[in-house]
């Protein structure tokens, strides 16, 4: 009869785009209650409405009731609504609504005890945890443990043994035992705000504990707080009302809401109408408060999904037929060659951050058997340029326009039933973080020859020897040991080789790697790229690579995309374009980068790029490096095309290229903007200071 | 893990233990002396002494609690101070009833907890929106009330099952089924709720990890991405949900053994309180707690055998 109450499941949403969109800068993880979150769904509204309707309706009862509560109507015993008796009468004639309505103030009432003890008692034990240390912590801990493994229905009932049907103590202790749910759901919440910057500050400042508590970390869980007395208010109704539904109500004649539908189970063959009103009003005072707590304990999803639920897959598959109806016939391209002409990707039409592009009008090919690298600073629409070409977009995000020609096939326009035939066997992918990418609950074993079976359609002895081939493709050498491990037993760098393997199962004629090495040490990181080097001259498949880092492109691409803000700005051949960079962009990235600089002219300081990717839906219409650029002028405050480079078959998308090219400028190292250069020149103050911030 | 295991028994003992401690010390503060209690109203002072020494009440309270325990480490919970019938007899007689209605309920509720969950994380949309709403309205009812809209339908409008009643197993299977079908229906909504909630979101959780990407990369079928892989990635919380219906269930079994009129455990701790029969009321105590922890402990070993992780360390 006690509901759990630790961590709610949360009533989310399903994943929006909202998630896919890079974060603003760091916001305070302290959620603040807002107000403007209960009035959001309509739900929530009605809640708010009736439940003051109760209040005000059941504290002013004495002066509208039509009846006392006890005052009995013979002429009119288990009646049905009338004109008298709106909810009609019990079977001592007893009208309905005044008993529903008298007994209101009382139910509330008590329920908030419950309320107050149990959210009062939870916080104030997880912010003396998160407090005090992990002593402490632990000991409260157990202590709530035990108290959450108990069954609480009986001792309660024991408890109304000893002291009687005293409702106000016994709600009290039902709020003493629910409290150590509550401790449950605040205590991340409260260390998470305890161990924040602004209060290592506070306690420098000489702030005491308790005063950090109650300044900083109190504020912080104002929101959970509400939502879960919203929610406890709901269980403290609905286990008062079950107690006395079971005899151990106020006493007799008082009426309570549980007393009543006791009186009209006892009805059912008689007056089933008896049950109606009483149970109705419980159970809408029940919704109103759940309706309150979970509209305000609405999470905002962290992360999208990566399958897509079926409605969102129709809608897709809608956008999908729609870009196959307007894209124009798709043009050959040679055998294995991957073309990307105009792709755009962007949120879709519904939810948060709607309709924002992530990625316009890029164009790129790639030749079977070479590299290109998509290059560019996070946030500019690298990963998912790379993810739509294999259809692996997250949900709520969709390719809006443009091809990507695939032997023969548009794969913007493919259905998932073509991507299915395509993922794997043609095109595979690798991502950035290799432990995450395993299933951690099944065996690489399983893992790999499952997807070995699938890909190529051989049986499971073939399988088995195939995966322990490709484990020592990639450089694996007690492979059979590997198969029967799970994904946590092995190293990061082991696991990535086991998602190349993965990757490779299908024979694949292009891979898609995101950052293969980005999260391995450093050693590691140069251990895979020579393998994917080896596995490129070995099966002649092309790679995508996406990557942030200069030194993997002057190691591994034969061809470059600069990436900045969702559209290529400079495309060539490596060797050209790491020579001879012709974008300020590319120009700044190499200066910032210290590998990526050959040894003759190493700068002797690295420079940095001052301020930030801007967000998608902040996007200008003009050169959208324009804010950042050392060399940005008048000229460029236009929509910029992208342009032939003049070497090879390269392309740049800047008004000034040319210029650069002749002057042969440097990107300078320094974090000011252009337009303060000058002053930087002539003032050796700030010139200083610059050179402190040189990398050591 | 024959640590892991010992640690957690004697956790589990420790619980037992602290919550003996517990129904003792609210026995005490129960008002009136057994003797009071057994003899009813209108007995002599003298009479009453005479019980209450009989049954060691004047005796120190640890020496009364050590011996009350050593008898119940044995299985004897005393003596009924209404009907003078062995505690520990009735409990055994009710615990069947107890059980088989929270078994049946969690049951009942995971099935249709899981089908439900899972299909609003994986469907979406306008099957999401349903399934939510009426998930949060079943979470709301009280379940008493639930109960008597069932006997309206089912048993006085229908007769589709007996309204109240329960036949033992042994008696006859068919009817024990019967006589547990409302019951068991009654407690199953909210159950049910609570785990489709519950699934739900875990579901839609496990979607979220990047794994589930690399399956689609390898033209994994979405089916086998959905039941397979989605659906153990999600099973531990589903688990541990279940665990604690099943403990609610065992709780609220008090509601439906009133609405339906069965001998269970439920009913024999709200009899002994109104009547304050304090050996049988520390009993059900007990008896529940002991219930309570033996799931708790399974559901611990479930979990460490449903997680790679914790199953290697
Ligand atoms: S167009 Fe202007 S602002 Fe943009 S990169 Fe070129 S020089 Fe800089």
């Amino acid at each position: 009869m006690i509901p759990n109450v630790a961590p709610a499941p949360a009533d989310s949403a399903e994943p929006t785009a909202a998630a896919v969109l890079p974060k603003a800068p760091r916001q305070s993880a302290a959620k603040k209650f807002s107000g403007s979150k209960l009035f959001a769904s309509p739900a929530s509204i009605a809640g708010v409405i009736w439940l003051a309707a109760l209040v005000v309706a059941s504290l002013t009862a004495p002066l509208w009731l039509p009846f006392k509560t006890e005052d009995q109507d013979f002429t009119a015993v288990l009646s049905g609504p009338t004109a008298a008796h709106w909810l009609g009468t019990d079977e001592l004639g007893r009208d309905l609504l005044s008993r529903i309505f008298a007994s209101a103030a009382g139910t509330l009432g008590t329920s908030m005890i419950t309320v107050i003890v149990a959210v009062g008692l939870g916080t104030l034990l997880a912010m003396l945890a998160a407090a005090a240390g992990e002593r402490v912590e632990t000991v409260i801990s157990r202590v709530t443990e035990i108290m959450m493994s108990l069954p609480g229905t009986v001792i309660i009932l024991a408890v109304i043994g000893a002291v009687g049907t005293n409702i106000p103590l016994i709600m009290g202790i039902l709020g003493v035992l629910i409290s150590a749910g509550i401790y449950r759901v605040m205590l991340g919440q409260a260390k998470s705000l305890q161990s924040q910057l602004y209060i290592d500050a506070a306690k420098v400042d000489g702030v005491s504990t308790a005063g950090i508590s109650l300044r900083h970390v109190l504020p912080g869980l104002t929101n959970t707080i509400v939502v879960q007395a919203a929610l406890i208010f709901a269980v403290g109704m609905l286990i008062q009302a079950g107690l006395a539904f079971i005899g151990f109500g106020p006493p007799i004649p008082q009426p309570s809401w549980g007393g009543m539908i006791q009186g009209a189970s006892q009805h059912v063959y008689d007056a089933p109408w008896l049950m109606v009103p009483t149970g109705a009003v419980l159970a809408l005072t029940v919704l109103a408060a759940n309706a309150i707590g979970n509209a305000l304990g609405k999470a905002p999803n962290a992360t999208a999904s990566h399958l897509p639920s079926a409605a969102a897959r129709r809608q897709r598959g809608k956008a999908v037929a729609a870009i196959a109806a307007t894209a124009p016939a798709s043009q050959d391209v040679a055998k294995n060659t991957l073309s990307v002409r105009n792709l755009s990707v962007g949120v879709d039409s519904v939810g948060a951050g709607k309709g924002v592009r992530l990625v316009t009008d890029v164009s790129f090919d790639v030749e079977p058997g070479t590299v290109l690298g998509l290059v560019g600073e996070s946030g500019c629409g690298k990963t998912m340029t790379a993810l739509s070409l294999l259809g692996l977009l997250p949900s709520g995000v969709s390719v809006t326009g443009g091809q990507i020609l695939w032997n023969g096939k548009n794969l913007a326009a493919a259905t998932e039933k073509d991507m299915e035939g395509i993922r794997g066997r043609g095109i595979a992918l690798i991502s950035q973080e290799p432990m995450r990418a395993l299933d951690p609950m099944f065996t690489v074993g399983y893992q790999l020859t499952g997807t070995v079976r699938r890909l190529r359609g051989i049986g499971r002895a073939d399988a088995k020897a195939e995966a322990l081939g490709l484990l020592e493709k990639v450089g694996i050498v007690d492979a059979a040991r590997i198969l029967k491990t799970y994904p946590h037993q092995i190293s990061g760098g082991m696991a990535q080789r086991v998602a190349i393997a993965l990757a490779l199962a299908g024979r694949p004629r292009l891979l898609v790697a995101d950052e293969p090495t980005t999260a391995l040490d450093v050693t590691v990181q140069a251990e895979i790229l020579s393998l994917l080097r080896s596995l490129v001259k070995d099966t002649g498949m092309s790679v995508v690579m996406v990557t942030h880092d200069l030194g993997v492109v002057a190691d591994l691409c034969d061809q470059v995309a600069v990436m900045y803000a969702g559209e290529v700005v400079e495309n060539g051949r490596t060797d050209s374009i790491l020579d001879n960079p012709r974008h300020p962009y590319t120009l700044a990235l190499l200066a910032a980068d210290p590998h990526a600089n050959h040894g003759a002219d190493m700068p002797e300081r690295l420079a940095t790029i001052s301020g930030q990717v801007p967000q998608p839906k902040d996007w200008p219409s003009t050169c959208r490096f324009a804010a950042r650029c050392q060399f940005a002028g008048s000229a460029c405050l236009v929509p910029i095309p992208l342009l032939p480079s003049g070497t090879g078959d390269g392309v740049v998308r800047c008004v000034k290229a040319d210029e650069l090219a002749v002057e042969g400028l440097d990107w300078l190292a320094t974090d000011v903007p252009s337009h303060h250069i000058l002053n930087l020149v002539e003032a050796p103050a700030a010139a200083t200071r610059t050179a402190e911030k040189d990398p050591a | 893990m024959a640590l892991f295991i010992t640690k957690r028994l004697l956790m589990a003992l420790a619980t037992v233990l602290v919550v003996a401690v517990l129904a003792f010390l609210l026995v005490h503060a129960m008002p009136g002396s057994p003797g009071a209690v057994s003899l009813g109203a209108g007995a002599s002072e003298e009479a009453i002494d005479e019980v209450n020494q009989r049954l060691g009440w004047n005796d120190p309270l640890l020496l009364q609690f050590v011996s009350w325990l050593g008898a119940a480490v044995q299985g004897d919970l005393g003596i009924s101070l209404i009907d003078g019938r062995s505690v520990s007899a009735d409990l055994a007689s009710r615990l069947p009833v107890t059980a088989s209605l929270a078994a049946g309920a969690t049951l009942l509720s995971a099935v249709l907890g899981i089908a439900l969950g899972v299909t609003a994380a994986v469907r979406g949309g306008t099957v999401d929106r349903i399934i939510g709403g009426v998930a949060g309205m079943a979470v709301a009812l009280p379940a008493f009330w639930i109960g008597i809209i069932f006997v309206y339908l089912l048993a006085v409008q229908s007769s589709v099952f007996p309204a109240t009643g329960y036949v033992p197993f042994e008696v006859s299977p068919q009817d024990w089924a019967l006589s547990l079908a409302l019951p068991v229906i009654t407690l199953a909504v909210g159950g049910g709720a609570f785990i489709a909630r519950q699934t739900r979101a875990s579901m839609l959780e496990a979607l979220q990890q990047e794994h589930i990407r690399t399956l689609r990369a390898t033209a994994t079928p979405t089916w086998k991405i959905l039941y397979i892989h989605a659906l153990r990635y999600a099973s531990l919380p589903i688990v541990a949900g279940i665990a604690l219906q099943f403990i609610q269930l065992f709780g609220g079994s008090v509601i439906a053994e009133q609405l339906f009129a069965m001998p269970g455990l439920g009913q024999a701790v709200q009899n002994s309180v109104s009547t304050h029969d304090a050996p049988s009321v520390q009993g059900v105590v007990v008896i529940a707690t002991v219930v309570v922890v033996a799931v708790n402990l399974v559901l611990e070993l479930a979990t460490k055998f449903l997680d790679p992780k914790l199953r290697a360390s």
